[in-house]
């Protein structure tokens, strides 16, 4: 989906003219009769990581705006596409302004809408979406992840909901402590890695990996990086380099797929791992081996 | 790996295993199947291989990489003839052959699409085959002039904008060394270059630093003065 919305925006850019910069960028959202130039500008914000002082509260207003309809001959192709770039942008932004309109978008009856408010809670360590997270997924794999009739999508957005539970950890919602009792998040996470969907599955382990550092997690990513679907094996890859998980180095220089993708997972499982000293200026004896492993994939 | 075989395999032999990547009906059987081919490091397969780079199967057109790269020299024209213009992933193969095989032949390619390909994967494998050169029988003269041709090429890429590529650059700074054999005062050169991608402070990403600062251990391990 990255790609072809990513392709859109480049068609887009040459049609228009691209906006090099910042404040064009911004005039381009805060006008209100072209919702092609809002959707663009509120994407390029986001991946310019725009720090204007008016690039949040535009944001902001865009993630309210509902409509317009999908307009293939615009080439903007899903619903509400402002209000979803907006979101999507916010969780690359860094700014706490965003967390109670994004969780206002996580209760918003556009399932997709919820998937990118999902996954910018997540983004930015917002604790206070674990709550209304965890009760989306309460349900269980045959409610929440059940088929959505006449579509490919889930009930919930389950990728995203699982993955956004992961990065959140374990700090209370005032950040004051850690939660101890934890297997009520568990429970409900575990459920999900029995999701006939194998990439539902993907995201339930990595969530579980990151949420427990136990190692059979870890096992599950490994076995479906030898899934016979590349799109499995590619999510699987970049399952583990989120996770660091770092006794999934051989495996991952064996998979089948592309080695770009190989590459950002070895990175991962250096940058990420809990083991990472990061006052160490050099790398330990186990970085240095995979290391060793990106050399062999350049 | 399979070793390359005692006796060199025979043409009829050669020409099954070719019929038999044609002959692949699943991605996975493609895969086998030129995996069989590159095994048995041919002449005659290289048209094949070449072929195989564009046929978006990952796990096939690293089997012929590989094939390729044992080949060694003599596919280099045929590699530089077939180049796809339209495929980024064919072409980000044909480059990794190139940068695998360390013919100089393929030197040009490599530096137009260090400095110009719009695709990362390739601008990776260009940098890397640049470091991995072999110039077989060149003297001290003329390996420190191709090292003053590449060395500012590979300086102007640790400004590349996506993380892969510097990395690829600190590996080929370090692995350059191999060929170059550097006096001392160059050898100062080198390690000045890899200097800003070792500072944490200047490079963001944390793969990156690291590996820099592995390559300038390395390096100072290997030092002459050490050596002696």
């Amino acid at each position: 989906m990255e790609t072809a919305v990513v392709s859109f925006f480049l068609l887009f850019s040459m049609s228009q003219g691209t906006p090099l910069n910042e404040a064009q960028a911004l005039d381009w959202l805060r006008q209100l009769e072209d919702a092609g130039q809002r959707y663009y500008a509120a994407w390029w914000l986001g991946r310019m990581r725009s720090h204007h002082p008016e690039t949040v509260p535009l944001l902001i207003q865009a993630l309210a705006e509902r409509g317009p309809h999908p307009d293939p001959a615009s080439g903007i192709d899903e619903p509400n596409p402002i209000a979803r770039n907006a979101a999507r942008a916010l969780g690359k932004l860094a700014d706490a302004r965003a967390v109670a309109p994004l969780l206002e978008a996580l209760a918003s009856c556009d399932d997709g809408l919820r998937e990118a408010a999902a996954r910018s809670l997540g983004q930015l360590g917002a604790l206070k979406a674990r709550r209304p997270i965890l009760q989306r997924l309460a349900p269980g794999p045959l409610v929440a992840g059940a088929p959505r009739p006449g579509t490919s999508r889930l009930m919930e957005p389950c990728e995203a909901l699982l993955e956004a539970l992961g990065a959140l950890g374990w700090q209370e919602e005032d950040g004051s402590s850690i939660i101890t009792d934890r297997e009520p998040v568990l429970a409900v996470v575990r459920a999900y890695g029995d999701h006939e969907r194998p990439l539902i599955r993907s995201a339930a382990y990595r969530s579980l990996l990151q949420l427990t550092r136990e190692d059979r997690w870890g096992e599950q990513l490994v076995n479906l990086l030898q899934h016979n679907e590349l799109q499995v094996r590619r999510a699987a890859l970049l399952d583990l380099g989120v996770t660091g998980w770092r006794p999934a180095g051989s495996a991952i220089a064996r998979t089948l797929a592309e080695n770009s993708l190989k590459l950002i997972a070895l990175r991962g499982l250096v940058e990420n791992s809990p083991a990472r000293n990061q006052a160490s200026p050099s790398p330990s004896p186990e970085e240095v081996e995979l290391l060793l492993a990106m050399d062999d994939l350049l | 790996m399979p070793s390359s075989p005692s006796t060199p395999p025979d043409s009829r032999q050669v020409q099954a295993l070719m019929d038999a990547v044609q002959a692949a009906q699943t991605a996975d059987d493609l895969t086998a199947a030129v995996e069989d081919l590159s095994a048995c490091p041919h002449p005659m397969a290289i048209p094949c291989l070449i072929q195989v780079l564009g046929f978006n199967n990952p796990g096939a057109a690293v089997a012929a990489v590989d094939g390729l790269v044992a080949i060694g020299s003599a596919a280099v024209p045929a590699i530089l003839a077939n180049l796809d213009e339209y495929n980024y992933g064919a072409r980000a193969w044909s480059v990794r052959a190139l940068a695998g095989i360390g013919d100089l032949r393929g030197l040009p390619l490599l530096e137009r699409a260090l400095a110009q390909d719009i695709g990362p994967s390739v601008r990776r494998a260009a940098a890397r085959g640049m470091g991995g050169l072999q110039p077989h029988g060149f003297t001290a003269q003329q390996r420190q002039e191709l090292a003053e041709r590449i060395l500012p090429q590979l300086k102007a890429a640790c400004g590349d904008e996506e993380w892969i590529v510097r990395y690829a650059v600190a590996v080929a700074l370090e692995s350059m060394e191999h060929w170059w054999q550097p006096l001392a005062p160059q050898r100062q050169r080198l390690l000045h270059t890899l200097q800003p991608l070792a500072d944490p402070q200047r490079e963001t990403a944390p793969v990156v630093w690291l590996r820099a600062r592995l390559a300038l251990s390395r390096l100072a391990a290997a030092s002459p003065v050490t050596r002696a």
